[in-house]
């Protein structure tokens, strides 16, 4: 049971990770975006190949430096393009993307599936509460805390941070008041595509990587968005913790539903409260 | 126009539409060709319902195929069971389906845009895996083989699974299926989805009840889905979870968005194009996902009403440059 838990804690960082850069770029852009799972696969891949070269510290550097470029690109040439346009356009769009970049992670490095090797710093196991845990994924916990902490501290205490708040709220207002929130755009989709790089190089040495992995973790993201309230990041923290723990408990008690959990808690959720728990959007 | 001469009018257009199939049939030498082109005229169908959803809700689903191999484990299960005739039993997919699609709407409906879409995602997904882990019933992951009967509707299954006999069966269905939609959206109920959805809020303040036309809407869509979805298990004779995944969902949007959704033909275009294109790529089909990716985005981008809405604007044109000619040689 402690081991579920422990597990179910790892998979919700993950998941913190994911879904933080989901609402932080439907915050600010009015995006869903479905190419968040496929940046999170070639973060993984992108991670594998230089963690064979040089470590995986390095790794762990350059995904989601990679990735921040990507998004900066997606932003400046596709969203920032796509303002005008209607938002189920701009989600297709997103698709169309996503179904590119499978394709192309398939094309560089074939249809098979890999596993990255745990770094040798991290690869021994710590008893906690009797059960011997292994190092790396308390690691993983670890990150997700620091990117929920960080996202936090950024958001609530820097001018940026007042800047990225602001234009959630109200764009043009922001902007009129001389804010540029295209660069701004810009800063925060490239955080974004930077943190599901980062999930993608983390998740790397426990979940095998394939060209599927992103959907699977994609369409987990989705739900923990949409149940935390699109584009609330403390909704997403609170959600994406109880998916993980849910998963976690239901494996144990109720075996042959607990794929279902999920959905089943959104559909509730969404049926009770349409906007999610924290959210007052649409 | 008034309701009788439309009436004549689109009973004409289907009729050239079915002879059109016709010919279709007599200029088509390889059976395998014709193979392709029966699945596109399948999915055609599948897009329909996808497209009257959000042609006349505005709403996006992710979870069609729900309905569409929902439809075919339906039928698979009635036939291995020996419920009833087969002719009855795809009735009684059809009426299970509306019931359970209105039933489902009542609720969903409610959640606004973007949710939508994730709810559907979600009920879509639960099916899928709920199927593909029921092993006893289902085959799971395996899928079924579908027990069609000898006969059907009087006609030997040997003749039925021809070719050529499959391929007029969903042309003349998709025609069919076609000119019942365009007539039931020609109705009162037709222009009162079509008020919801330009702004429900005022619709409301006129004195319509929102709800019920939109849950219907979002029943007769699932329906025509289901209808796609029984051809499709005649076709195959075979049913797997696969026909469930939200990727089959996501395709046939896909194909609603590149043939246009404001006109009741674009998704039948929209996918009709899909199948040709996929057929044309020949070796790079591997990478077609790819293609397709890039299309779809190069169609949203510059034409966001779809091939529809292009091939609209270009016979416009077309029209004002030859009557301006006209003018000019008078």
């Amino acid at each position: 049971m402690v081991m579920n838990l422990f597990n179910g804690l790892v998979y919700g960082s993950l998941l913190i990770i994911m879904s933080s850069g989901l609402a932080l770029i439907y915050g600010l852009r009015r995006v869903v975006n479905f190419a968040h799972g496929a940046l999170y696969m070639l973060g993984a891949y992108i991670g594998y190949t230089v963690a064979l070269q040089t470590g995986f510290w390095a790794a762990l550097v350059v995904a989601p430096l990679a990735m921040a470029l990507a998004g900066v690109l997606l932003d400046r040439y596709g969203f920032r393009l796509l303002q005008d346009y209607e938002p189920l356009s701009v989600m297709l769009v997103t698709f169309g993307l996503m179904l590119f970049l499978e394709d192309l992670v398939a094309f560089i490095w074939g249809k098979g599936n890999y596993s990255l090797f745990t770094p040798s710093l991290l690869n021994f196991s710590v008893d906690l509460f009797g059960h011997s845990m292994p190092a790396y994924r308390i690691g993983v916990i670890v990150v997700g805390a620091i990117v929920a902490l960080g996202l936090t501290l950024w958001l609530r205490h820097s001018r940026i941070g007042l800047f990225v708040r602001a234009a959630s709220t109200d764009p043009v207002t922001t902007s009129m008041q001389g804010v540029n929130t295209d660069r701004l755009s810009a800063l925060v989709v490239g955080l974004g595509a930077a943190l599901a790089g980062l999930a993608g190089v983390v998740a790397a040495p426990f979940l095998s990587l394939s060209p599927h992995m992103g959907s699977d973790v994609l369409i987990d993201s989705f739900v923990v968005v949409v149940i935390g309230g699109l584009g609330s990041l403390a909704g997403a923290f609170a959600a994406a913790l109880l998916l993980g723990m849910m998963q976690a408990i239901g494996a144990v008690y109720l075996p042959n539903v607990s794929v279902l959990l999920p959905f089943l808690f959104m559909i509730v959720v969404l049926i009770w409260k349409p906007t999610g728990l924290a959210g007052s959007r649409t | 126009m008034t309701r009788s001469m439309n009436l004549i009018r689109s009973g004409l257009f289907s009729l050239v539409a079915l002879g059109a199939g016709g010919v279709i049939l007599l200029l088509t030498p390889s059976s395998s060709l014709l193979g392709i082109y029966t699945h596109a005229v399948i999915y055609a169908i599948f897009a329909l319902g996808v497209g009257i959803l959000l042609r006349q809700n505005g709403l996006v689903s992710f979870g069609h195929a729900l309905f569409f191999g929902g439809a075919g484990y339906g039928m698979g299960l009635i036939l291995e069971l020996h419920w009833m005739s087969a002719e009855l039993a795809l009735l009684m997919v059809l009426a299970v389906i509306a019931v359970v699609a209105f039933l489902i709407a009542l609720i969903i409906v409610r959640v606004p845009g973007i949710a939508f879409g994730m709810l559907t995602l979600a009920i879509g997904q639960m099916a899928y895996l709920l199927v593909a882990r029921a092993r006893g019933i289902t085959g799971g992951a395996d899928g079924m083989g579908i027990p069609w009967p000898s006969t059907l509707f009087g006609v030997a299954e040997s003749a039925l699974l021809k070719p050529a006999t499959l391929f007029m069966v969903s042309w003349a269905v998709l025609v069919v299926v076609t000119f019942i939609v365009h007539q039931i959206l020609c109705t009162r109920f037709g222009a009162v989805t079509a008020a919801i959805r330009d702004n429900e809020e005022r619709a409301r303040f006129i004195g319509i009840k929102t709800l019920l036309p939109r849950a219907l809407i979002f029943a007769l869509s699932a329906v025509v889905a289901g209808v796609a979805g029984l051809l499709a298990a005649l076709n195959t004779g075979f049913i797997s979870p696969e026909s469930l995944h939200w990727s089959v969902s996501a395709t046939t949007l896909l194909m609603v968005v590149v043939g246009g959704f404001r006109h009741l033909v674009g998704p039948i275009v929209g996918a009709i194009a899909y199948f040709l294109f996929k057929d044309l790529l020949g070796e790079w089909a591997t990478h077609s996902m790819a293609i397709f990716g890039v299309a779809l985005i190069l169609v949203i981008v510059f034409s966001p009403d779809g091939l529809t809405g292009a091939l609209e604007r270009l016979s416009n044109r077309c029209r004002r440059a030859l009557r301006g000619h006209l003018d000019g040689s008078r």
